[in-house]
C-alpha cells in the first residue's frame, strides 16, 4: 500500500499493533498539577488561601492577581498601584484590542470571542511585556555578569534597539503626562525598586543616542512599575492584556448596537489598492503541463536563488524572518 | 509613525489624542491620580457613571472571589494551549474564549432576569410571584433554570450563598428578590417531585449581583469571564515555567495528560483500507448499509 513497505520505514506497517494503550501501573495516574489554586467540593483555595474568606475580608480582584502570580498578599501601596496602573491601561481608544473585538463582533459572535480575541492583539511590539521584561532583565544579568557600569551595559543596548518598538521609549507620549505621572506615582507611594531607575537610564540613553524627541512611553512605565511590583515580565503580559480585554466587551457591545453585522463575501477591496501582478487568463489543465515549473532547489545556490525570487511575493511569508524562541527560556 | 486608525467608527466610549485618553469623558491619568480603582473603571466604561461606594465594594468581592476557580474548562483550555508552546496570549485567549452557554453563561441569565421582571411589570404581578411563574415554565417545557447547580461543588459553590449575603448587605434589588425567588420555587417544586436540593451557582449569585450594580446581561458576561482570563493566564504560566511541554512525556513520575494511555477509543473497530479499485463499491455499500450514520457528529 503505497510506500508502506518501503525498507526505510522504522518498523512493519503491515504488523502494527491495533488499539490504544494500556495504562501503565507503575506510574501514578494523571492529574491537574497546580501550585496556584485547587478546589473541593466546599472550597476554592488560591495559594493556600480561601478565596471566599479572601473577599469576606475585603480582598478583592487586585489583590487576588498578587495571590495568584505571586504567592502574597499585597502592601497597602502595592495594591494602590496595580489599580493605578490597570486603570490607566483599562482603554486605548481603537486601539488594536479594540479593533479585533469589533471586527469580530461583526461578524455576530459571542461576545467571549471578541474580548478573548482582542488578547490576541499582545506581540512582541504591541504591549510587548515579556520582550520589555527580558530585555531588562538582560540589562541587569549583563551588567552583573561584565561587572561594568549600569550606564554603559545600558548605552549598548540601547543602542542595539533604539527603534525597537519593545524597548519602552518612544515618541507616544511627548504630550501626554500619563506615562510620567504612572513613574512619579510609583516613587510616591515607595514601591520603585531596581526597575524604575534602570528604566531612567534607558531612558537617557535612548534620548542621547536619538535624533528624534523621545520619552517614556506606556510600555516603559507600566513594565517597569509592574515588575517594581514582583511581577514577571511574562505575568505583566497577561494581567495588562486582560485588563484591556475588559474595555474591548464594551467595543464589542457598541459595535453590535451602532454597527450592521458584516456578511461573508460582503467586503470589497478596491482595485486601485491591489499592486500584485496584472489580470491574466487561468491556464486549462492541459496548457500546466507547458506553463507551471516546480520549484525544488537542487544545490544551495539554487536554493538561496529561489528563496531571495520567494521574497519578491507580497504575502508569501519569505520575507519575514521570525524565531519562535521557547518562552520558558532563561535569559 | 502611523498614528492613524484601523477603520473608521464613531465611539461614545473614548477618545485618545496625543494629550490624553479620555473614557466617556474622564482623563484616564486624572482618574487614576485621584484614587479611582479598577473597579470604578468597569463602571464608568460600561455604565457612564461613577459608583457609589457600597456598588465599588460588591464588585470588588465579586471579582476577587471570581478570578480564581482553580480547574474549570477554561483553565484546562489555557493549559492545554501553552503545552504547545505558543505565546502566552494565546493560552490566555483560549481560556477567555471558552465560555459559552455550559460555562459560565451569564449573558443568558440576565436576559431571563429582564424577561421575567419586565412581565411582573407588565402583567401586575410582585416579583416573588413571577419566581415561581419563571420556574414552572422553565421546568414545564423541560428546560434547565439558569443559574442553579454546580458540577463540582454538590452541596453549593462555596461563594455563591456568600455572595446573595454580601449582595443583600451592599445593593439589594429588584434582581436579588427574583433569584431568591426562583430558588425558593425551585427547590420546593424539586422537593415536590422527590428530587434533592440544588443550591445557587455563581451565575445565579454573581450575575445577580452584577445585574443589581446596572451591568448589562453581556457587561456582566464580559467582567466575569476576563476576569477568570487572569486566573487562567496564571495557571497557563505555571504550566509553562513549570510544566512540561507537550504533557506527554514518559520520564515524568506521573502518567501526563496526554500521555497515550489516557486515550479511550470508543469508535468503530480497525478495520481495513480499501484500495482506490474497490473504493467506488465500497463507498456505495457503506452508504446503503448506513451503519455510518450513528457515528456523524
Amino acid at each position: 500500500m503505497g510506500n508502506l513497505d518501503d525498507p526505510r520505514l522504522m518498523y512493519k506497517y503491515r504488523t502494527r499493533e491495533h488499539g490504544t494503550v494500556e495504562a501503565d501501573p507503575k506510574r501514578a495516574r494523571f492529574q491537574w498539577v497546580s501550585e496556584v489554586a485547587y478546589k473541593n467540593v466546599h472550597r476554592i483555595v488560591a495559594r493556600g488561601y480561601d478565596t471566599t474568606e479572601l473577599v469576606e475580608e475585603g480582598y478583592g480582584l487586585t489583590d487576588m492577581l498578587f495571590i495568584d502570580f505571586q504567592s502574597r498578599i499585597p502592601l497597602i501601596e502595592e495594591e494602590q498601584m496595580l489599580n493605578y496602573v490597570m486603570v490607566c491601561m483599562f482603554e486605548d481608544g481603537l486601539s488594536s484590542p479594540a479593533n479585533i473585538a469589533r471586527i469580530v463582533a461583526s461578524g455576530k459572535t459571542l461576545l467571549t470571542q471578541a474580548a478573548g480575541s482582542s488578547i490576541l492583539a499582545f506581540g512582541h511590539a504591541y504591549g510587548a511585556y515579556q520582550t520589555f521584561g527580558k530585555m531588562l532583565d538582560g540589562i541587569l544579568a549583563k551588567q552583573a555578569k561584565e561587572g561594568k557600569p549600569l550606564e554603559e551595559v545600558v548605552g549598548a543596548i540601547v543602542k542595539k534597539r533604539l527603534k525597537d518598538p519593545a524597548l519602552g521609549v518612544s515618541n507616544l507620549m511627548l504630550k501626554d503626562p500619563m506615562a510620567k505621572r504612572m513613574i512619579a506615582r510609583a516613587e510616591k507611594l515607595g514601591v520603585a525598586g531596581k526597575y524604575i531607575p534602570l528604566m531612567k537610564e534607558v531612558v537617557k540613553a535612548a534620548q542621547k543616542l536619538s535624533k528624534e524627541p523621545v520619552d517614556i512611553d506606556m510600555l516603559g512605565a507600566t513594565g517597569a512599575v509592574m515588575l517594581d511590583l514582583g511581577f514577571t515580565p511574562e505575568a505583566t503580559w497577561c494581567i495588562l492584556s486582560v485588563t484591556r480585554a475588559f474595555a474591548t466587551g464594551a467595543h464589542y457591545c457598541e459595535e453590535n448596537e451602532q454597527e450592521e453585522p458584516v456578511r461573508l463575501g460582503q467586503t470589497l477591496t478596491p482595485k486601485e489598492w491591489y499592486d500584485g501582478p496584472a489580470d491574466r487568463p487561468v491556464p486549462t489543465l492541459e496548457e500546466r503541463k507547458s506553463v507551471a515549473k516546480a520549484m525544488e532547489a537542487q544545490t544551495p545556490e539554487e536554493w538561496k536563488q529561489i528563496f531571495l525570487e520567494r521574497q519578491k511575493i507580497k504575502g508569501s511569508g519569505w520575507a519575514i524572518v521570525e524565531e519562535i524562541d521557547d518562552p520558558k527560556r532563561k535569559i | 509613525m502611523d498614528r492613524q486608525p484601523l477603520f473608521k467608527r464613531r465611539t461614545a466610549i473614548s477618545y485618545k489624542t496625543e494629550e490624553e485618553t479620555v473614557v466617556r469623558g474622564y482623563n484616564v491619568s486624572d482618574l487614576a491620580e485621584a484614587g479611582y480603582t479598577f473597579y470604578d473603571m468597569l463602571f464608568i466604561l460600561f455604565q457612564n457613571r461613577i459608583a457609589a461606594e457600597n456598588e465599588v465594594d460588591m464588585l470588588r468581592y465579586e471579582t476577587g472571589e471570581f478570578l480564581e476557580h482553580s480547574m474549570s474548562p477554561s483553565a484546562v483550555s489555557a493549559i492545554g494551549v501553552i503545552n504547545g508552546r505558543p505565546n502566552l496570549p494565546a493560552a490566555v485567549a483560549a481560556s477567555v474564549m471558552t465560555f459559552g452557554s455550559a460555562h459560565g453563561p451569564g449573558a443568558a441569565h440576565g436576559y431571563m432576569m429582564h424577561k421575567y421582571i419586565e412581565r411582573a411589570r407588565v402583567e401586575g404581578k410582585s416579583i416573588e410571584e413571577m419566581g415561581k411563574i419563571l420556574v414552572d415554565e422553565y421546568m414545564d417545557a423541560g428546560l434547565a433554570v439558569m443559574g442553579l447547580g454546580q458540577p463540582q461543588h454538590l452541596d453549593g459553590d462555596p461563594r455563591a450563598e456568600p455572595t446573595h449575603i454580601k449582595h443583600e448587605q451592599l445593593c439589594s434589588g429588584v434582581y436579588l428578590e427574583l433569584q431568591r425567588s426562583i430558588e425558593k420555587h425551585f427547590n420546593a417544586r424539586r422537593k415536590k417531585e422527590g428530587k434533592e436540593y440544588v443550591a445557587v451557582n455563581m451565575i445565579g449569585a454573581g450575575n445577580t449581583a452584577l445585574a443589581e450594580l446596572g451591568f448589562s446581561p453581556t457587561a456582566a458576561w464580559c467582567i466575569g469571564c476576563v476576569c477568570r482570563g487572569f486566573s487562567c493566564a496564571a495557571h497557563a504560566t505555571f504550566t509553562m515555567k513549570k510544566g512540561r511541554a507537550w504533557g506527554a512525556s514518559k520520564r515524568e513520575p506521573m502518567v501526563q495528560m496526554l500521555d497515550l494511555s489516557m486515550i479511550k477509543y470508543v469508535g468503530p473497530a480497525d478495520r481495513e483500507v480499501p484500495t482506490q479499485a474497490e473504493r467506488q463499491e465500497y463507498a456505495k455499500k457503506q452508504k446503503e448499509e448506513g451503519e455510518y450514520k450513528k457515528w456523524v457528529i
